[in-house]
């Protein structure tokens, strides 16, 4: 038998599983073995990675078409289920049958209409997306699955939905048929996981088709728009004037207007197609601006310049990363951002665009951004948006009109001497001990820090670090346990040296 | 495979709580009681509403959950497929005794065993630690590491999947819910569909030879892994 230590022990050790004798002896063998120690450091830095892959997210999958093919993998299996079922009852309806024609045969002996057929009962599973490579069994077609879309965002100005200002824009389902026309701002409506698009200023869109098997707007003036791969079989077509754009799955821009449509590709593909069915194909970063009664095939592709990108990436659409329309329906509301002055505007950290603007957001506690006079984004507020009901007001947040600059510094020198002065070393020292002891020292943590009139602390945010986590969030505890006076309120970044 | 409802409603639960608390992304999927309730008898009645709601509550938590065990990427989209496929084929089924995030997620373990023992007869074509997922890795984006740190961490955690790849698939599955899990025998037991004794056995077997191979250690398989049950 090895005199070694077990390398499993080593993970014992680590989780406190072994008492404190046998602990000091394995240190002390490991002291004076290499290869012990060597398996301790490797077991160690093991057991150090699995709370970050247990914490571990999973990278973004296309989730649309797995959903289409969960769908159509599972209503095939109904389907199947439902043959199967009418098969052993073969003997039953052959004498139904006979039944039936005997009755019909009395019927049109009589002079009356024969039977009517009996309707079959809609899966609605079978109304989703087709598989994509599978060629499904022949069964009676049904019509494809609608699709709604939702207003995620409105930017200044008037919009008017089928003729008229909705009370409730968030509330209102984009459906077949829907007729949506911009005065000043701008709308953006999602219809799918990062499938939306926005009509531009002065714009009128007509949804012509709206379901699951093909999308068809009719545009006049700008859209911009951001769908994720179609699955074959699907089609999305904008028509601006006499020219048709299909796309797969892009970002791109079409602009119509009296005498020519402009189509700008950000990325992906998409085909232009003239009335004579000539087709033009614009690929990534690249632009066509096909004149009314032009051929496509005459018109010259050209990139597109670097403004002209950053103008497309600035224009993407909102887009809420859990799609489901009567989810959202039932549980987002729309929360509205106010200022005096040209303000870019994040909420949640996400930028949203520059206020006064409406967007959608789900239910609870919401931090309000908004920039100052250098472009820097400040924290405007927070504030807690409600489940949607009739009766609620919609929430509101208005933008402050910034501070004069030495005001602020000066509150956050306060503030600083405060938080400096009000850290418990001792307990700040019993998060690091154990780091220390391994030797790690010389270490720093960078917080971003907000601190009301009263005292109280709005957010603690730990932006930079080198401890590990685990570490970070002791010392994270311990400066947010720090007590400040009241006083001027302050937001600040600062860097500790632990 | 099996998809019945669970026999212990209080380690379901108990379960459901650990994962909630460890993870932290669960709060997405979460659903009231008689929520879910509801959202399982709609789906019973061939609501297909219900079942995209279903999917979409649940479709981050199927697959984060496959993404770990597994380390890597590689038919993701297929294994999500999977889960939801056994899951609304098996909802009639399900008896309502357990929370539904907690039968999903022994589903996913299902199908997650099923994965590594095909894998395993036919090598992955990749390697085991996707090092490329760093590119879009959720915790990079919010809290910038340094790169060394980065390449490190990355480097670590291929090591730990180096080392579970190399174990028989059953051992792999005990040991990763318990040790990077951290669930306990009970939880295990019912996730992997078996007893607390059987799993403690291969736990201890599976322990010895993960961190042998991680210490660098020769290692000679030893103790149940495959063929019990």
């Amino acid at each position: 038998m090895s005199r070694h230590i077990k390398p499993h022990r080593w993970a014992d050790a680590l989780a406190g599983k072994v008492s404190d004798p046998e602990r000091a002896a394995m240190k002390r063998h490991a002291d004076t073995c290499n290869a012990c120690a060597r398996a301790r450091d490797r077991v160690s830095r093991a057991s150090d990675t699995f709370p970050t892959i247990r914490t571990e997210e999973s990278p973004d999958l296309p989730w649309d078409s797995v959903r289409a093919r969960v769908h159509w993998s599972v209503s095939k299996h109904r389907r199947e289920q439902r043959g199967t079922s009418a098969r052993s009852r073969v003997p039953a309806l052959a004498w139904s049958a006979i039944a039936v024609i005997a009755a019909g045969g009395l019927a049109a002996i009589h002079g009356h209409a024969p039977l009517a057929r009996p309707e079959v009962e809609a899966d609605p599973l079978a109304q989703a997306v087709p598989h994509p490579t599978t060629t499904p069994a022949p069964v009676a077609k049904s019509a494809p699955a609608p699709i709604a879309g939702l207003v995620n965002r409105v930017s200044v100005g008037d919009v008017m939905i089928d003729g008229a200002r909705p009370k409730e824009l968030f509330a209102q389902r984009i459906v077949a048929g829907t007729v949506i026309a911009t005065g000043e701002g701008r709308l953006d409506v999602q219809f799918g996981d990062a499938s939306a698009f926005a009509l531009g200023p002065h714009s009128t869109l007509d949804v012509r088709r709206f379901d699951a098997e093909a999308i068809e707007l009719v545009v006049d003036g700008t859209i911009d728009v951001e769908v994720a791969p179609r699955a074959p079989g699907q089609r999305f077509l904008v028509f601006a004037g006499e020219h048709a754009v299909e796309v797969r799955g892009t970002q791109f821009r079409v602009s119509h207007e009296a005498n020519a449509t402009t189509v700008a590709c950000r990325h992906g593909l998409v085909a232009v197609q003239d009335r004579a069915k000539r087709t033009a194909l614009v690929g990534n970063a690249r632009s066509v601006r096909v004149a009314t009664g032009a051929s496509v095939e005459e018109t010259r592709v050209v990139p597109l310049s670097v403004d002209e990108l950053s103008s497309l990436a600035a224009a993407t659409p909102m887009m809420l990363p859990v799609w489901n329309a009567e989810t959202l329906l039932a549980t987002s509301a729309p929360l509205e951002v106010t200022a005096a002055g040209t303000r870019e505007v994040r909420v949640d950290g996400i930028e949203v665009g520059v206020a006064p603007l409406r967007v959608r957001v789900m239910p609870g506690r919401h931090t309000v951004e908004a920039t100052d006079s250098a472009g820097r984004y400040r924290r405007a507020g927070w504030i807690d948006v409600a489940a949607p009901s009739s009766s609620a007001r919609p929430a509101r947040v208005e933008v402050a009109a910034e501070p004069a600059p030495g005001a602020a510094g000066a509150a956050i020198a306060e503030r600083r001497r405060q938080l400096r002065g009000g850290i418990d070393r001792a307990s700040l020292s019993r998060c690091t001990r154990s780091i220390a002891k391994a030797g790690l020292t010389d270490t720093y943590v960078q917080i971003e820090i907000s601190v009301d009139a009263t005292g109280a602390v709005g957010f603690l945010n730990v932006i930079d670090t080198d401890l590990p986590s685990a570490t970070a969030g002791c010392v994270r505890e311990v400066l947010v346990d720090v007590r400040f006076k009241p006083g001027p309120a302050a937001t600040w970044r600062e860097k500790l040296a632990l | 495979m099996n998809v019945s409802a669970p026999p212990d409603t209080k380690s379901g639960q108990a379960m459901l709580l650990r994962v909630k608390r460890e993870t932290g992304g669960f709060d997405r999927a979460a659903l009231g009681p008689a929520d879910e309730a509801d959202l399982i008898a709609r789906c019973r009645a061939d609501d297909r509403g219900a079942y995209d709601e279903l999917y979409h509550r649940f479709r981050r938590l199927v697959a984060g959950n496959l993404y770990r065990v597994l380390g890597d990427r590689t038919d993701l989209d297929d294994l999500v497929q999977e889960v939801f496929v056994i899951a609304f084929r098996g909802l009639d089924k399900f008896r309502g005794d357990a929370r539904l995030s907690t039968w999903l997620y022994r589903i996913c373990v299902n199908v997650a065993l099923g994965r590594i023992r095909t894998r395993k007869r036919r090598p992955a074509a990749i390697g085991v630690a996707d090092l490329d997922a760093a590119a879009i890795d959720p915790s990079l984006v919010e809290r910038p590491e340094q790169p060394d740190r980065t390449l490190q961490r990355r480097q670590d955690q291929a090591r730990v999947y180096a080392a579970l790849e190399q174990l028989a698939p059953k051992k792999r599955i005990v040991l990763y819910l318990h040790e990077i899990e951290g669930l306990d025998l009970k939880e295990i037991a019912y996730l992997v569909d078996s007893n607390p004794v059987t799993v403690r056995t291969r736990l201890f077997y599976a322990r010895r030879e993960f961190y042998k191979i991680i210490a660098g250690e020769p290692v000679v398989a030893d103790g149940s892994g495959e063929g019990d049950t």
